[in-house]
Parts: structure tokens; C-alpha cells; sequence
């Protein structure tokens, strides 16, 4: 049977829903930086989500719908606080032209070497270090969600995600060669 | 850029998509041919399988706090929230009202459902409850090992049959430890696996003489709120394989688990 109302839409997706805390609670820990934070975003993110149960297609992905909520929260406690989260970082940059094939080979060896070695804290550091949208990207990915699924958090069209994916690993990549050093 | 038909930017704007299994089956040949032939791209194909395989290793994960949870799931039991704030002691209300509620309709879903086996969806809806409680349940795992000769000799101490893990894990799918679960009125074994960062459950039903399960040879696949489920006999015992990793890679796992 179908609930009818938002009150029993709300019940209904209510578990699943709680299932994610953890989730939705490791990409606002990304998103805002601290615990605290986070927090405040998850806790508001679930407000919305109850808010707005009806909305929500049965038979549609739960998680993804969750975190579209989270990211739009966010963007509006952004907006509130007078941060621009969407601009900045390395990755909004367009990757370089391919330098000639032994420098590249040299460079890539090189990076190969280090990605072997990272340690949590450098990750960290790194991806903390790119822009929100392009921390994001990566997060969603890492989580599994398809292409089609990101575009719908991230508000774009599902064309330009594999673009901007591939940018903002490139970026972090990057990033994680300085840690190496 | 080495001559074949796709160039280095093309072919490494789809190096992720191979990776995670859904290239388009028509760029899987040129793509193929464009590594073997371009030494920075295979490379950079490598790297990339690096990073991915240290973001899913090493990246550190921040659980939300119990009390964060908690607030949430009674937040979540109370009614939706309205225009006015409510005081904090009809919140306390409305929630024993609606636990009262909840318990009510339980009682009365239990008392229909006494005496009738359970049909298909049923098994499917109590897998997929399974795995989201283990899912939400701090301490989930009794036996955290990736050692299924370890996992094993502690279930079948604790199960009144001798539950098979088919399947011992691998760098795809990781096995990560076990523990056992109620399985409707019964206790049943449950193995959970790793795949980046979602896990996977695999549940082992001793007795399901009296539940709808699939006969065997006829697995059945199919989805439920976004978690997909996939139930399978085998040996007499039954087999529940439920995530919310997409379809294929969960049929990846259930081909390795025979299922």
C-alpha cells in the first residue's frame, strides 16, 4: 500500500532514512570541516527530509535524495554565513597539456610512488584542500552513486559530472604529490 | 596519442567509468587497444586505480555521534514539525504516543501474521530490515576478521545448523567479519562483505521449509527501496544477498558466492 499523506510518507522512509546518519554525517564533516558543524548540517538535513517526505519517489535511491538535501542545506548556511563555497581550488583550474612523454613518464613514476605511500592525515588535508563542489564529486563517487545521481545532488547536468570528476581527482592527485614531497 | 582511434583525453575521461564496470560496451575495445598502446595513459589508468584504492582505504570515515543519532531518531518519531514551535513536553508526548502507536500496529501485525508463511516480499522486506540493522548498530560485527575458517567454527557454535560461507572474499569484495541475526522467528547467520566503501550482507537461513524462498536453481533478483536483494538456495540452506551497490556489482559477489 502507498502512504498518502506526508506524515505517513515521513513514517514510512523514516528507518531507511536513519540508516545514512553516518554517511550523510562523514560528507558534512567534508563539506563544513568540523564536527560541530556537521552536526548542525545533518541535524537540519533530517528536518528538511521529514519536511519533505512526500516528495520523495518510492522505488528512487533514499541516499541520493538525502544527500541532495545536505548539499543544498549547506549551500544555504553558506550563503547565510557569507562563504562562497563553489569557487577557488585547484580543480576549477583546467587540467594542464600533457607535458612531452618522458617528463610525463618521469613525473608519473614518480607519483605512482607516492600514492603508494599516503597516509590518512595527507588525504585528508588534500581533499580538504579542494573546492567544495569538486569534494563533493569525489565523495559521491567514492559512495557509489551514479553519474546520474551526482548531477541530481550537485546540480548540473549529468554530462559535465565525468568532466568535473575526472578535474577534480586530477586536482587532488596533484595535491597529493605536494604532500609528498 | 598513439594512432589507435581514441586520443589520450578521451581515453582518460573514460578510465573511471572502466573502472567502476559501466563503460559503454562500445568504447571498452578502443579504450582497451588506446592503453596497450599509449604507456602515459596506462599509467595514469594506474594512478588512478591508486587513488581510488587509497580514498576507499585510508580516508578517514566520521561516524555521526550516538547522540546525534538518537536526537534523529526521536526527532523522527515525533509528527512533522509545524509553523508554531512545539513545547518540549508535548514533544515528549507525542512521542510515547507515537511509540504506543507503533507497538500498537505491530501487536496487530503480528497477530495477522501468526500462522501464515510468509510470502516472498516478506523474505525480501525481513532481509533487507537485516541488513539495515546491521547497518545502524554500532557493534554489528561479533567477529571482525576477514578470515572465513575464523568466521565459520563461531557461527555454527552459535546457530543450531552448520551455515556455509561460500565465498572467502577478495580485494574486490572484502569480507569483513560476521555475526548472527534474527531472521523473522529464527537465528541465521550473517557475513558482511566490503565493497569501497558499502558493505554488503549475506544472510544464511538454516530452516526455510516454511518461508517463500526461491526453489533452487531459480534465484531471484530485485529491489526494495533502493537496497537491491537477491535470494538464492543452495543446499538446503537459504541465501539473502542485500546492498545498496548497484545491481551488477552485487550479482559479481553472488556469482562468487555460487548464488
Amino acid at each position: 500500500m502507498v502512504p498518502r499523506s506526508a506524515a505517513e510518507r515521513s513514517a514510512s522512509i523514516g528507518q531507511d532514512a536513519l540508516a545514512y546518519a553516518d554517511t550523510l554525517f562523514n560528507l558534512a564533516r567534508y563539506l563544513t570541516g568540523n564536527s560541530a558543524d556537521a552536526e548542525d548540517l545533518v541535524q537540519e538535513t533530517y528536518a528538511r527530509a521529514m519536511r519533505g517526505a512526500g516528495q520523495f519517489e518510492p522505488g528512487t535511491n533514499l541516499k541520493a535524495w538525502l544527500f541532495r538535501i545536505l548539499r543544498n542545506t549547506w549551500l544555504s548556511l553558506a550563503r547565510r554565513r557569507r562563504i562562497d563555497p563553489t569557487v577557488g581550488g585547484l580543480d576549477t583550474v583546467a587540467p594542464p597539456v600533457s607535458p612531452p612523454a618522458k617528463v610525463a613518464a618521469l613525473r608519473d613514476d614518480a607519483e605512482l610512488d607516492c600514492l603508494r605511500k599516503l597516509v590518512a592525515e595527507d588525504i585528508e588535508r588534500a581533499l580538504m584542500r579542494l573546492t567544495e563542489d569538486a569534494r563533493t564529486i569525489v565523495l559521491l563517487d567514492l559512495e557509489g552513486l551514479t553519474e546520474g545521481e551526482v548531477a541530481a545532488v550537485v546540480g548540473c547536468a549529468v554530462g559535465t559530472v565525468k568532466s568535473r570528476l575526472a578535474r577534480a581527482r586530477q586536482a587532488l592527485r596533484q595535491l597529493l604529490q605536494d604532500y609528498a614531497r | 596519442m598513439n594512432g589507435s582511434a581514441m586520443d589520450c583525453s578521451e581515453a582518460r575521461l573514460h578510465l573511471l567509468d572502466d573502472q567502476r564496470g559501466r563503460l559503454d560496451v562500445a568504447l571498452a575495445d578502443p579504450l582497451a587497444a588506446h592503453l596497450a598502446d599509449c604507456a602515459a595513459c596506462a599509467r595514469d589508468d594506474l594512478a588512478e586505480r591508486l587513488l581510488t584504492e587509497q580514498l576507499e582505504r585510508r580516508l578517514p570515515q566520521h561516524a555521526a555521534p550516538l547522540a546525534l543519532k538518537r536526537r534523529l531518531a526521536a526527532e523522527w518519531a515525533a509528527p512533522a514539525p509545524t509553523a508554531r514551535p512545539v513545547p518540549a513536553r508535548i514533544r515528549r508526548a507525542a512521542v510515547l504516543a507515537a511509540v504506543g502507536l507503533v507497538a500498537l500496529v505491530s501487536a496487530m501485525a503480528v497477530a495477522v501474521w501468526v500462522g501464515r508463511p510468509p510470502a516472498a516480499d516478506r523474505v525480501v522486506a525481513e532481509a533487507v530490515t537485516d541488513h539495515l540493522r546491521l547497518l545502524t548498530r554500532a557493534d554489528a560485527l561479533d567477529v571482525r576478521s576477514g578470515d572465513v575458517h575464523q568466521l565459520r567454527p563461531w557461527l555454527t557454535s552459535r546457530l543450531d545448523f552448520a551455515p556455509v560461507i561460500p565465498f572467502a572474499g577478495d580485494a574486490e569484495f572484502p569480507l569483513r567479519g560476521g555475526t548472527t541475526e534474527y531472521f523473522l522467528d529464527r537465528r541465521a547467520a550473517a557475513a558482511v562483505y566490503g565493497r569501497r566503501l558499502h558493505a554488503i550482507t549475506l544472510l544464511v537461513v538454516g530452516r526455510i521449509d516454511d518461508l517463500a524462498w526461491p526453489a533452487p536453481g531459480r534465484p531471484l533478483t530485485t529491489n526494495v527501496r533502493g537496497f537491491n536483494v537477491r535470494l538464492w538456495q543452495a543446499g538446503g540452506l537459504g541465501y539473502a544477498l542485500v546492498s545498496d551497490v548497484d545491481g551488477a556489482e552485487l550479482a559479481q559477489l553472488a556469482a562468487r558466492l555460487g548464488g
